[in-house]
This record gives structure tokens, C-alpha cells and sequence, in this order.
């Protein structure tokens, strides 16, 4: 649960980040220009803004050197190489780059918050709790023991629940390589992970995608 | 080989030149020898004739005085030996007497059976005039040589050679260092034009060629410069083109971006998440009102583009109507807005495409609309005098700054992004508008202050 700021003109993509960060767990606050987003960045603290570089009224550029120390990362249009070193240059934590997917913008929001937030570093849930650090699992706080695959794909879904995820989108993220044909495996640990823990209602099979944590 | 010009005419006209001369020099000298030499033969001849008409004479009297023949040969001999003349007398090729010094000259004579006519013989280096004399029975059928020494004439040749040459070698150079200098200072003008050409070929377009004097070189150079004139604006619209088109087609993978993203974002976001009712109504809103961006941007692009790449047909239409249609058209969106729409057009005739001159008004009454804060008013009037009309659509609205006039009809230029989308501008309406009033020769113009409001005035010529 982080609480994010997101400095975006157009308000389609505006609300799409929104309701994409919201569905992941984060708190966000929308604003559609630089004046606003430096005036909420006084007001109130934020674990992160996601900010447009091509803003009316003052500029990504500007606005990143009036707010202190939250972390930035830079969404925009421009792909261009000077761009993006201009904006980590100026202390961006990370950039995505227009058309984005959602996973990606997930996976770099999650990935910026765990390297510069003390955002903790557990996840509960009904009578589950999971520490990501010690990597252990309790389910009415006796532990579970899981194998590493089972729970790195048990924090895969927790990072992107309430998202269905591909089978192999799944591989690629869990098992870490680029996987086409043979899916049995994934089918197989999630199996194990609703039994193990019980989770039969909440890892939810979406037709022709994959799998969703839903919460 | 490569040969610059003046050098060639320069070489060429120089041969020319010192052939004619010299030939001309040595053929005057040797006419003019030859011309002497003919005189003095004559003068020889004379002379040895009256030599011997006169020993005849004597050699008569000596016979009847019985006086010694040789002595008078003798006496003739030496007399005339100082004035450089040899004598010789022979009776049937028996010498009598030679005052010649060179038994050899007679014995060459002989052989060439010389008679009277004149021959030069030259025998030792020395060259002679010969002549030879029979005479009659009273003075026993001797013969008499004569020879006169005209090496004088060889030296003189030889002194006038001398001198003709040194005078052809002096005007040569004379004429050598001149000519290089005139005929480089001639062609100056085109290595003039030759350097620059380089230098232009080279890419600066910049340069120019000088221009001196009325000749032929110096229109050269002027058509030369007009060229490069001519080439350089080309080169400069072709660049601004260029530039226009590139700046085009960033804007234009910029403006696709941003629905392309909504688009795709919302499509995944439905296919992922679970989604209520009113979320997923809300985001397939989201991608038809993105889908519709992109189908109004590319609809834009294409008419902006057939226009600049058709000719419009024109026919006679009414001003008024035009204007009523436009404002008809953006009545319901003023009403949603609350501004006051004006409509003063008065009537007059105007040639142009109906379509795109409805385009350009309705563009022009939009664009006031949308600019309007609270209390909008937009008002059209219509100026006539003779075949000038001139079309104005004034605002009260939010106005713009002189810098954001500059761009306004660069295609998707947006002076403030968020209110222009909200708008549902694709920012390139007037580069649209800027594209009809080009292609029916009319002229655009915008004066606005912020705060105050926006003035477009439309000048059309008709005829």
C-alpha cells in the first residue's frame, strides 16, 4: 500500500493509471497540471509520482527540481535518448515510455517502491500473512513451507492482484525465461498454492488469460 | 592534359603570331637581297662589257702597232685586280692569262661551259659573279672570264640575318609578355567564376560572383549568380519543407501515442481486471472517445494534404450563406457553453469551394466558441468595398500571447494542452483553415491579446 501522485494532462490516461494502481493496492491522488502537482507535493506526502514530462503550465522537467526527495518516474511520449537522460539526470527513479502496458507500469511502480520506500515488506490477507523478506508464508499464523517457485509465484500474483495474468506472462515473470508452448508447469504450482493454502476461491481461472489473485 | 583556357589562346595566338612575323621578316630581307643582288649582276655585267669593248679596241691597236698582246692582258689583269675584278683570257681552252688566284675557278668554269649569261659560282667560301666573253675574229677569237668577289654580299646577309633576328627575337618577348598579361587579365573574370563555382559546389550557397565591366563574362556571371540565387531559395524551401514535414511527423507519432496508450490500456485493463458494470461502460468510453481522436486526427491530415496537393474548383457562392450554415452548425455547442453567438454578415459573392470555405468558417467559429470563458460573445461581421471582402469572427475569450500566435498554424501545435483536449481538439484546425485561405488566395489573419480575446480576419480577393 503505497500512496502515489499522478501528474498527468490527459485524463484518459490519467484515470488509466489511476484505476490500475488502485486495483494493485495503491492510494493515488490525480492532478492534471505542474502547478497542482508541486502545490499537492507540498501538502502532503507521497511514496511516488508518476509524472508526465509534457504537462501544461510547468513542465515534468520543472516540476521534478521543486519537490524533494519522492521518488519520479517519468511517463511520457518522447522516447528519445536525450529525454531520458534529461529526466534521470534530474533524479527520476525510473521511465516509461508511451503506449506502456499495465504490468510494466505495475512491475516498475512496485520495483521503484521496494528499492526507495520503507513500504513494509509483508502482505496479509484474510488469515494469510506473507513476509517478502524472510520469504515464509502463514496461514493462521502457522507457517506453510512453499518451494521458492511456488512462492515467488505466490508474490507475483500479491504484486499484481486483482490483474489476470497470462500463463506466459507467468513463466516469464516466475521462471524468468520466454516460454510459448508447454504450460502444464504453471497450472501444476498454482494448483499446489490453492490447496497448500487454501486459496481456491481467490485464484480465480480467467478465460482465455490465465490466472488472478483476486482480493 | 589539362589546359587553362588563356593559356591555350595564349600559346596558340603566340605560335600564330612569331610565325608570321619571322616568315614575313625573312622574306621581306631575302627579297630585298635577292633585289641587290639582281642590281649589282646587272651593274657586273655592264661592266665586264665595257671591259671588253674597250680591250678589244686595244688589243686591235696593239696588233697593228704589232705590240705584245700579253702585255696588254697583263696591264688589264692588274688594273682591274685592284678593283677586286679576275680576268682571264683563253684561246681554245688555253689559259693566255689569269690574274685569278685559283687555277681551279677556271678549270670549273670550263666544265660548266659558261657563256655569256651570268652565274655566281662559290669555290673556296668565296663566291663570284662570272661572266664570260668571246670575242670577235678581229681580236683572234679569245675569251675573256670575268670574275667579281661578292663574298661582301654573304657578310652583309649575314649582318641583316643577325639583325632581323634579334629584332624578331625582341618583339617576341615583347609580344610573349604582353599578351600573357592582357590575355590574363581577360580571363581574369572567368577564373573569377571558375574559383567561385568551386566554392559553391562545394555547398555555400552563400557566395556570390563579382561582377566587372560590360562584357560577355559579365553577364555570365549575372545569369551565374541569378542560378545560385535561384538554387539557394530552393534549397531553403526545400529545407523548410523538410523540416515541416519531419516536425509533422513527430507531432503526429506523439498525438497517436497518447490515444494508441488509452486505447490499449483500457482494452487490457478490461481483458485483466475484474471489472463492474460501470467501469467497464466507462472504459469502453474511454476507447471510442480515444478511437474517434485518432479517426478526427487522421481525417484532418488527409484533408489538409488533398488540399495542398488539389486544385480547388470554384464557384460563385454567397457569403451570408456560408456564414449562416457555419453558425447554424455550432449553434447547439454555443448553447452548451453559454456564449452568445453574433451573426452581422452582410451579403456579397465569393468564389471558392463550398465545402472547404464552409470547413474554414465552421473551424474559425469553433475554434472562438472554445476559446470562450464566462460570458462569452462571439461576433461575425463581413466587410465589402468593390471586390474586397473581408470576414471577421471576433472573441472574448481567453485570448493568446504574441509567441503562441506565431504557431498557431503549425499542425498540432495546442497553446494549452489540457483545455484544447478537453476540447476535443486535434490541433490541426487551423492548419487546416491556413491551408484553405492559401488555396483560395485569401489571407489569414490573427490579433489577439490574453484575457481580451482573439480577432481572425479572412481577406478574400474575388476575381
Amino acid at each position: 500500500m503505497a500512496k502515489v501522485l499522478i501528474a498527468e494532462d490527459d485524463p484518459a490516461i490519467n484515470n488509466l493509471i489511476f484505476i490500475n494502481l488502485k486495483l494493485v493496492g495503491h492510494e493515488c491522488i490525480q492532478v492534471f497540471d505542474g502547478d497542482l502537482a508541486i502545490e499537492a507535493a507540498v501538502i502532503e506526502h507521497f511514496d511516488l509520482i508518476v509524472l508526465d514530462i509534457m504537462l501544461p503550465k510547468q513542465s515534468g522537467f520543472e516540476v521534478i527540481k521543486q519537490i524533494n526527495n519522492t521518488p519520479v518516474i517519468f511517463v511520457t511520449a518522447k522516447g528519445n535518448l536525450n529525454d531520458k537522460l534529461k529526466g534521470l539526470s534530474l533524479g527520476a527513479d525510473d521511465y516509461i515510455v508511451k503506449p506502456f502496458e499495465i504490468l510494466e507500469l505495475v512491475a516498475r511502480v512496485e520495483a521503484v517502491l521496494r528499492r526507495t520506500s520503507n513500504v513494509s515488506d509483508s502482505f496479509s490477507f484474510d488469515d494469510i500473512s506473507v513476509d517478502f523478506k524472510s520469504k515464509q508464508v502463514f496461514k493462521s499464523f502457522i507457517e506453510v513451507i512453499l518451494t521458492p517457485k511456488e512462492f515467488a509465484l505466490l508474490e507475483t500474483l500479491i504484486i499484481n492482484r486483482n490483474l489476470a495474468l497470462s500463463r506466459e506472462k507467468l513463466i516469464f515473470l516466475v521462471w524468468d525465461y520466454n516460454y510459448e508452448g508447454e504450460t502444464r508447469t504453471v497450472d501444476v504450482h498454482i494448483q499446489k498454492l490453492r490447496n497448500k493454502l487454501g486459496l481456491e476461491n481467490r485464484i480465480k481461472t480467467v478465460y482465455k488469460m490465465g490466472y488472478r489473485l483476486e482480493l | 592534359m589539362k589546359m587553362r583556357f588563356w593559356l591555350k589562346t595564349y600559346i596558340l595566338t603566340l605560335l600564330l603570331f612569331l610565325i608570321c612575323l619571322n616568315v614575313g621578316i625573312f622574306a621581306l630581307a631575302y627579297y630585298t637581297y635577292s633585289k641587290s643582288v639582281d642590281s649589282y649582276e646587272s651593274t657586273c655585267s655592264s661592266e665586264q662589257f665595257y671591259i671588253a669593248k674597250s680591250f678589244e679596241r686595244d688589243y686591235a691597236e696593239v696588233k697593228i702597232n704589232n705590240g705584245n698582246a700579253s702585255l696588254l692582258m697583263i696591264s688589264y689583269g692588274e688594273y682591274y685586280a685592284k678593283q677586286n675584278i679576275n680576268l682571264a683570257f683563253l684561246r681554245d681552252n688555253e689559259v693566255l692569262y689569269s690574274s685569278f688566284l685559283d687555277d681551279q675557278i677556271i678549270s670549273t668554269v670550263e666544265q660548266k661551259n659558261i657563256s655569256k649569261s651570268i652565274k655566281q659560282i662559290r669555290v673556296n667560301g668565296s663566291r663570284y659573279i662570272y661572266l664570260s666573253y668571246t670575242f670577235g675574229e678581229n681580236a683572234d677569237s679569245f675569251t675573256m672570264l670575268y670574275a667579281k668577289n661578292i663574298s661582301g654580299f654573304d657578310s652583309e646577309w649575314r649582318s641583316l640575318i643577325i639583325i632581323f633576328t634579334v629584332t624578331s627575337f625582341t618583339i617576341s618577348i615583347v609580344l610573349a609578355v604582353s599578351l600573357y598579361f592582357v590575355l590574363k587579365k581577360l580571363s581574369a573574370p572567368l577564373e573569377q567564376l571558375r574559383k567561385t563555382t568551386d566554392i559553391i559546389a562545394a555547398g555555400d550557397y552563400n557566395t556570390k560572383v563579382e561582377v566587372v565591366g560590360q562584357d560577355e563574362f559579365s553577364e555570365l556571371a549575372k545569369s551565374f549568380n541569378k542560378m545560385v540565387e535561384q538554387i539557394n531559395r530552393q534549397i531553403t524551401t526545400l529545407e523548410l519543407n523538410a523540416m515541416q514535414k519531419q516536425q509533422l511527423v513527430d507531432n503526429l507519432a506523439h498525438e497517436l501515442r497518447t490515444p494508441l496508450t488509452s486505447i490499449h490500456g483500457y482494452a487490457e485493463y478490461l481483458q485483466k481486471a475484474a471489472v463492474s458494470e460501470e467501469e467497464r461502460i466507462d472504459s469502453a468510453e474511454y476507447i471510442i472517445n480515444e478511437a474517434k481522436r485518432l479517426q478526427n486526427i487522421s481525417e484532418k491530415l488527409l484533408n489538409t494534404d488533398f488540399i495542398r496537393n488539389n486544385e480547388i474548383t470554384t464557384e460563385e457562392l454567397s457569403v451570408r450563406t456560408l456564414l449562416n450554415d457555419a453558425v447554424k452548425g455550432l449553434h447547439f455547442k454555443a448553447e452548451q457553453k453559454l456564449v452568445k453567438l453574433i451573426n452581422n454578415a452582410e451579403d456579397a459573392t465569393i468564389l471558392g469551394d463550398s465545402v472547404l470555405l464552409q470547413a474554414l468558417f465552421s473551424n474559425l467559429i469553433d475554434n472562438a466558441i472554445k476559446a470562450c470563458v464566462d460570458n462569452g460573445i462571439v461576433e461575425i461581421n463581413t466587410i465589402i468595398e468593390d471586390e474586397k471582402i473581408a470576414i471577421i469572427v471576433a472573441d472574448n475569450g481567453k485570448g493568446m500571447t504574441e509567441e503562441e500566435l506565431k504557431h498557431i498554424t503549425e499542425p498540432f501545435y495546442r497553446n494549452d494542452n489540457s483545455r484544447s483536449r478537453v476540447e476535443g481538439g486535434a490541433g490541426l484546425g487551423l492548419a487546416l483553415c491556413k491551408q484553405i485561405t492559401d488555396s483560395h488566395n485569401a489571407i489569414m489573419k490573427f490579433s489577439s491579446e490574453p484575457r481580451k480575446g482573439t480577432v481572425v480576419t479572412v481577406y478574400f480577393t474575388t476575381s
